[in-house]
């Protein structure tokens, strides 16, 4: 490629002053001192008190079925496409369906403006999703068909595969695709003693900043509630070995909590489809 | 991925075998198969190590480059994973076949070693924000039957130990310009604090139980496995479901439990046979492929 | 000759070696189980792996079956830590798909292909660490390897590089006096017959000095093929002893 020699060039890449601004003040993470003190949006710590959901179905009128969530201020969208034929005919298992996820950032969705480009922490995030929703599913009802599940991250504030977990499952039914039972995740984060069910982005990377003391880590746990089963675990960081456990129950303990709102709003959507035209929606 | 295709009767024959505690190759469920371990294996890199394990080979070389640290993390050198799924072990990895496997296994290297205390990261660096070590772990599969997670974990942890990394010596001059000169003597360098490197301890469900060290046959058994990276205190620093099905929450916290104690145990052995091996320094008779 | 001399005033080489003096080499079969030929090679400080599947059903699209013979499938790659600079990537770049064309058309002049028509055999070399003379020490890594998956070889197809240094042939190049000498030839051949099945030269030069390069070369094979011979024969005496015949 030809240079231009007369003009300065900027350098190749360049980095968003703000990003070296710490997120937070260093101040409410540190309060492990005094670990009764409140997070900074008011909730808990080592409770199991997750953020208030917004779920609604059917949003992508194009998709076979998709669902939009919210949680704080993390929000993602995900359009479920198929049962349709499979892409890959050499599959040798062609018993069952494929479920094939995509799970992407928006490049507005970060402090950092990403790319379109899949990026290596999306593709992780795409087999993550993938492994969490696949129990979950009758593939065998679908020989040699696939499923498609699209995930956007509008806006990451923490717990995403969570929430894109749920939010695809929801999406799942309302496309119409034969379930065992809905996966709900969930998603936390140890600090020290104590841990922060449900976090946002500055509670999720606070262990990056110059924090002496061990048992940092953060636990995405999925969960089949009506079969009682983990579908999904993922956990990163370094956790001192009796922590896992519990903070696997915490997760179990937040999905739970989350069930309640994705089956009303599921309930919701169904009576929408089923209704007559003209007929008014009571709930 | 590497698989392998059995029948039913396969199948129901491995569980009936698992439930007993006797898997196809006389083991207990908790046991390892026989494991060979041997560093310094490429001599143009600065530690390599190679581990057999049954009939998994693999080969780690790490080379050191300098290069610039991460802006938001201007004190410390990194660590770039390469894993190589090379046609050697299978001929399904000819070409691109291997990538996928092969970004898989490098993604859960690098979370593996995304916290603070595996290994000590400012070590690698040199000048901040200027100029720092940058690792280059690359994972090269020659066989694989099964497990290739644990058998790497335990290979980069030993190619770590064995590495060598000259020593630099930062001079300034009149202007504030700093002057880095790399010591040509290969007794004049730095060593890597490895004691605190997790290993990977894969664990299988079949049936009712979950297995260590799966094979290949055993893999194609299991619905689910769970994956932790322990280090020798016992700390837990990965953990990844993979696999199609799920798993009951009592089986999870039973296997965490297991893979504590096996990744536990599995570290002593380990550094005393480098340990040892070190040792024995020039006049370690070395195998390489040869033997 | 920048400041390198390849051959000194008394005849020897930058690592003492005579201008017509091999490396010291070093091989093994039958390293791994699971494949159906394998081998490794140490030529000096070049180190390299074979691996032979097959033959087998032709993988793929059918259209590449051949009717009357076998199709031979070649990958070279070099491990990313094998040279002095990381490589970035394994295979794929131009030069490790012209090396893996190469090693076809060597081991297609070599292999009795017409004994299994309608069928595949793969050889898939890995450089571990390059020292010069890749392409040789791939060549018979291979050699070693289709010995030991049992396929049917013409003759052992021995390869070795040549350079020219000051009115002297030298042979068995390494890395240095590969990138310092300019001309470097690669002969694989196959020693018994004197058939060649693969010459390449690169950079130029002056046709009066192509035979004695070429008669160096030629030498070194035929050496080379006795040290292959010897490595067969060995590890047919192992194998024997272990199944107590």
């Amino acid at each position: 490629m030809p240079v231009d020699t007369r003009r300065v060039r900027a350098p190749e890449e360049s980095q968003c002053p703000l990003l070296f601004v710490p997120l937070l003040p260093r101040g409410p993470l540190r309060t492990v001192a005094q670990p009764e003190k409140a997070r900074v949006d008011g909730r808990q710590r080592s409770q199991v008190d997750v953020r208030p959901v917004f779920a609604r179905c059917g949003l992508v009128t194009q998709a076979k079925g998709s669902a939009y969530m919210e949680a704080g201020k993390t929000k993602v969208l995900c359009a479920v496409y198929g049962p349709r034929e499979s892409e890959r005919k050499d599959d040798t298992d062609m018993k069952a369906g494929r479920l094939v996820c995509d799970f992407r950032y928006a490049p507005f969705s970060c402090p950092k403006r990403g790319t379109w480009i899949q990026g290596s922490e999306e593709r992780d995030a795409a087999q993550a999703l993938q492994e969490a929703l696949r129990p979950g599913l009758c593939l065998h009802r679908y020989p040699r068909a696939q499923v498609e599940v699209n995930v956007l991250v509008l806006e990451h504030d923490g717990s995403v595969l969570a929430h894109a977990v749920t939010c695809a499952s929801m999406a799942l039914v309302d496309a119409g695709v034969e379930m065992y039972d809905l996966v709900l995740g969930c998603a936390l984060r140890q600090d020290g003693d104590s841990y922060l069910l449900d976090p946002t982005l500055a509670e999720e990377s606070g262990g990056h900043a110059t924090q002496p003391e061990d048992n940092q880590g953060g636990v995405t746990v999925a969960l089949l509630p009506s079969l009682g089963q983990v579908s999904g675990l993922h956990a990163d960081g370094e956790l001192r070995d009796e922590s896992v456990s519990a903070a696997v129950r915490a997760c179990m303990e937040g999905c739970h909590r989350l069930y309640p709102v994705v089956r009303r709003a599921l309930v919701y959507a169904a009576r929408r489809k089923a209704a007559p035209p003209g007929d008014s929606l009571e709930t | 991925m590497a698989t392998v295709q059995i029948c039913e009767a396969e199948k129901v024959y491995i569980m009936h075998g698992v439930r007993d505690d006797l898997r196809i190759d006389g083991r207990a469920c908790d046991d390892y198969r026989h494991m060979e371990v041997e560093t310094d294996v490429v001599s143009n890199t600065d530690g390599s190590a190679r581990v057999k394990m049954g009939d998994t080979d693999i080969l780690v070389g790490i080379k050191a480059e300098m290069g610039r640290p991460r802006p938001l993390i201007p004190d410390e050198g990194y660590l770039e994973f390469f894993v190589d799924c090379s046609a050697n072990a299978t001929p399904e990895f000819e070409g691109r076949g291997g990538e996928e496997l092969g970004s898989e296994i490098s993604s859960t290297l690098y979370k593996m070693f995304q916290n603070r205390s595996s290994l000590d990261l400012r070590a690698l660096c040199i000048v901040p924000r200027e100029h720092c070590w940058v690792l280059y772990v690359d994972v090269l599969l020659l066989q694989c039957d099964g497990n290739l997670l644990d058998a790497t974990s335990i290979a980069v942890k030993a190619a770590l130990f064995s590495t060598r990394i000259p020593k630099v010596h930062v001079s300034e001059d009149d202007e504030g310009g700093k002057e880095l000169e790399i010591s040509d003597d290969p007794y004049d360098c730095m060593r890597l604090q490895v004691e605190d490197v997790p290993c990977i301890v894969t664990l299988s469900k079949i049936g009712h139980r979950h297995v260590v060290d799966a094979t290949l046959q055993e893999a194609a058994c299991s619905m689910a496995s769970l994956i932790i990276a322990v280090t020798h205190k016992g700390n837990v620093t990965c953990v990844r479901k993979v696999g199609g099905g799920s798993l009951d929450p009592e089986s999870i916290f039973e296997m965490t439990e297991t893979g504590k104690r096996v990744g536990k145990a599995l570290h002593a052995p380990l550094m005393k046979l480098l340990q040892e091996e070190e040792v024995l320094g020039k006049r370690r008779q070395k195998v390489g492929f040869l033997g | 000759m920048a400041g390198l001399e390849l051959l000194s005033d008394q005849g020897y080489r930058l690592d003492g070696r005579k201008p017509s003096e091999l490396r010291k080499v070093q091989a093994r079969m039958g390293i791994f189980t699971r494949a159906d030929g394998s081998a490794y090679i140490e030529q000096g400080n070049t180190k390299a792996l074979a691996v032979v599947y097959g033959p087998h059903e032709v993988r793929g699209s059918r259209s590449k079956t051949l009717h009357d013979r076998a199709v031979i499938n070649c990958q070279y790659s070099m491990a990313t830590f094998s040279t002095a600079e990381r490589k970035r990537r394994p295979h794929g770049d131009r030069k490790s798909s012209e090396m893996s064309l190469h090693l076809k058309q060597t081991f297609e002049a070599a292999i009795l292909t017409q004994l299994y028509p309608r069928s595949q055999i793969d050889i898939y070399v890995k450089i571990l660490q390059s020292d010069g003379g890749n392409y040789s020490a791939c060549v018979n890594a291979a050699t070693l390897a289709v010995i030991d998956a049992g396929i049917p070889i013409r003759d052992y197809v021995c390869a070795c590089s040549a350079g020219f240094v000051e009115d002297t042939p030298l042979v068995d190049l390494c890395h240095a006096e590969e990138t310092g000498s300019g001309t470097a030839v690669a002969l694989a051949l196959l020693p018994r017959g004197g058939q060649i099945a693969l010459l390449q030269m690169d950079a130029r030069l002056h046709q009066d000095h192509l035979d004695p390069v070429m008669e160096a070369a030629m030498t070194a094979c035929r050496s080379l093929g006795q040290v292959l011979d010897g490595v067969v024969r060995q590890h047919l005496q192992e194998v024997s002893i272990l199944t107590g015949e």
